[in-house]
């Protein structure tokens, strides 16, 4: 195993043991820190992945704001009674949950190794037109960057108008009065 | 730690303060860099608003909920995501009055660097959006009632999280 994908099995292996502490753990303010760990080991998988744009968003997002929204919602829940650490286990839940991530694991065979040159992705002369032509047309050195916001940028005015609405449908519903 | 009243989770700490006094102008200005930089590195506007929105978050989280949403007083917040929304809008419209396609940058007729600050623009515009929303999805989720929930069961540890002195509820 070359060290990054040791690094990688390492990482990996601390975000699903976070995440399946987040479903166990009873208490929320636990479940809510394991999640942040989770994200925060994603986010460093991402990193070692190559693909420090999406890393950036998820360490910022899935780590950062959302483990505050969360922290500013359950201060207003109850804490729920007795002193159990854990939750009970649904076994019929695990069972249906173990047959899909059976049926979705059979597929990993067929995808392309990490870094294979011959993966879809590098192969696709798409790939291979924004590399040779995004910098020569758009001046952008970041290809990510040109792809989102010019070749793309249409999507991107959507996305942007998703968040306006969902930000605005959200206040609505929370009824500060300065939106309504 | 401190849990004297429970309807209350701000608990001042001279050390939280200290450090997001000294910490918080270096998050805002990483922001404003990732936003800006998204062309030349790793980020974007959406990344980048993200990470302004955490320093106002963070001011929140030292001298409290209330206090940082008296500072920020106005309609900051709402301006930052029209504004936002229009910038990018705009430079879409603009290329189309310019005699291009929506969105076209090369049609401004500036070349590469109109595209390079168009996509600059955009971005900038995508930050505005995203930090807006964010700041005030968090004004208004520490808003809620806590009274209503009922008094000694609230799930208020010392981590700070919401400052139930709000006075003024819908």
């Amino acid at each position: 195993m070359t060290p990054v994908s040791t690094s990688l099995a390492v990482v990996l292996t601390f975000a699903v043991l976070a995440a399946v502490a987040a479903i166990l753990l009873r208490d929320v303010l636990n479940a809510i820190i394991a999640f942040t760990a989770f994200s925060f080991g994603i986010a460093v998988s991402w990193i070692l992945l190559a693909a420090p744009d999406v890393a950036l968003t998820e360490a910022a997002v899935g780590a950062g704001i959302t483990t505050v929204l969360f922290l500013v919602t359950i201060a207003k829940t109850v804490r729920p009674g007795g002193e159990r650490l854990f939750e009970r286990i649904a076994w019929r839940s695990v069972a249906i949950v173990a047959v899909l991530v059976g049926a979705l694991l059979t597929t990993i065979r067929s995808l392309p190794a990490v870094g294979s040159s011959e993966a879809p992705v590098a192969t696709s002369r798409i790939t291979e037109y924004y590399l040779q032509n995004a910098y020569p047309e758009t001046g952008v050195e970041n290809v990510v960057t040109a792809v989102l916001a010019a070749y793309r940028g249409f999507d991107t005015l959507g996305e942007a108008t998703v968040v306006i609405a969902a930000g605005l449908a959200v206040l609505l519903v929370l009824r500060q009065e300065a939106y309504v | 730690m401190s849990q004297t009243d429970p309807n209350r989770t701000y608990v001042e700490s001279t050390i939280i303060m200290t450090t997001v006094r000294v910490v918080v102008p270096f998050v805002f200005t990483f922001g404003v860099f990732v936003m800006f930089h998204g062309a030349e590195s790793a980020g974007g506007g959406f990344q980048g608003g993200v990470i302004v929105a955490s320093a106002v978050l963070l001011l929140a989280f030292a001298f409290g909920i209330e206090p940082t949403r008296a500072w920020l007083e106005g309609p900051l917040a709402q301006i930052a995501i029209a504004s936002g929304g229009g910038t990018f809008a705009l430079i879409g419209l603009g290329a189309l009055v310019s005699g291009g396609a929506f969105l076209e940058y090369p049609a401004y007729g500036f070349g590469t660097d109109g595209v390079k600050y168009g996509i600059e623009l955009v971005e900038l515009g995508i930050g505005a959006v995203v930090s807006g929303v964010l700041v005030s999805l968090f004004f208004s989720l520490s808003q809620g009632d806590f009274q209503s929930v009922g008094s000694g069961g609230a799930n208020s540890n010392s981590n700070g999280d919401g400052d139930a002195a709000g006075g003024e509820r819908a």
